[in-house]
């Protein structure tokens, strides 16, 4: 008997379709062996995939998503998968069959579904009752960030004085080239004593 | 470029209560995230949500943010400014699961 588990967001859901490993002494509710997945979006066609197909294709959406927010260029493109805006709203979605004469299947998303399907990933990651192994944005340790804010704050607070005091050199450095009209008018009066 | 002539240096723990309440109200706000997303998506049958939600969002703009300020002018500007809103859209609806908090601040941390 087979474990299913579904984890919805709004217009989207997610199957899991396995069993547990129970070499590890797992429970019986859990999903280690994942022997089917879906992906539903409504209004889309079906996205099913063989178990091998499910961690890279949650790795796309996951650095797809996080390229569309960092500003960086929204595109990723895979053997399986591709992804790429096809404005600000609409995200062109290549999904690559492994199969041989099997044509790609197209679908385009607004961001409203790319969230959802994104929460529905979220959702199965952090699952208590599924095992997984994807993509985790990078963490950075808080010393380290905290560490180069305070180098830039440093620099900051050196960097306003010094070109302040660079300002002043050059433009001051302008007037060398001006005579004195002091030193003039005592040139003419040794000129003339009288 | 908050209206205020008192500029204070936030803690690490008030950042991270901030980051908090975000991500708390990104979750029980997400019905209606994923809406104003949906109506800039069908602007020409469902333009109402999106233009209620830009117009207040200006007004919160113009109340609370010092308008000289060139990024509020960036912000203001209604040319410009859509990218701008939907990238944060985006980002909150993305942050709403249980480790929403850790996203968020790695978010940030990249902006």
């Amino acid at each position: 008997m087979q474990n299913k588990l579904s984890f919805h967001q709004s217009s989207a859901s997610l199957e899991i379709i396995g069993l547990p490993d129970y070499s590890n002494n797992e429970n019986k509710d859990q999903i280690s062996i994942i022997s089917q997945w879906k992906l539903t979006i409504v209004d889309k066609p079906l996205i099913e995939g063989k178990i091998e197909h499910l961690g890279p294709i949650m790795d796309a959406f996951y650095i797809y998503s996080n390229l569309l927010i960092k500003n960086e260029i929204p595109i990723y493109k895979s053997k399986l998968i591709d992804i790429k805006a096809d404005n600000l709203h609409i995200h062109n979605i290549v999904l690559k069959s492994s199969k041989p004469n099997v044509k790609p299947l197209v679908l385009k998303i607004g961001n409203s579904l790319l969230s959802d399907t994104i929460n529905c990933f979220d959702q199965l990651n952090e699952s208590p009752n599924v095992r997984i192994k994807t993509y985790v944005p990078k963490n950075i340790p808080q010393k380290l960030r905290f560490g180069l804010n305070k180098k830039a704050k440093f620099f900051n607070f050196f960097i306003t004085p010094f070109i302040a005091i660079c300002t002043l050199i050059l433009f001051s450095s302008s007037f060398i080239y001006f005579g004195n009209p002091f030193e003039n008018i005592e040139k003419k009066e040794l000129i003339n004593p009288d | 470029m908050r209206k205020s002539y008192v500029t204070n240096n936030i803690k690490l723990n008030e950042f991270d209560a901030l980051i908090r309440i975000t991500v708390e109200m990104s979750k029980y706000l997400y019905p209606y995230i994923r809406e104003i997303l949906k109506s800039k998506e069908d602007f020409e049958d469902n333009s109402v949500i999106w233009n209620d939600f830009n117009k207040r969002f200006i007004e919160l703009i113009k109340e609370r943010f010092n308008i000289e300020s060139v990024r509020v002018k960036k912000l203001l500007n209604q040319a410009e400014n859509d990218e701008i809103i939907i990238k944060y859209l985006l980002t909150l609806s993305f942050c709403i699961s249980n480790r929403g908090y850790q996203k968020l601040k790695n978010f940030l941390y990249d902006f």
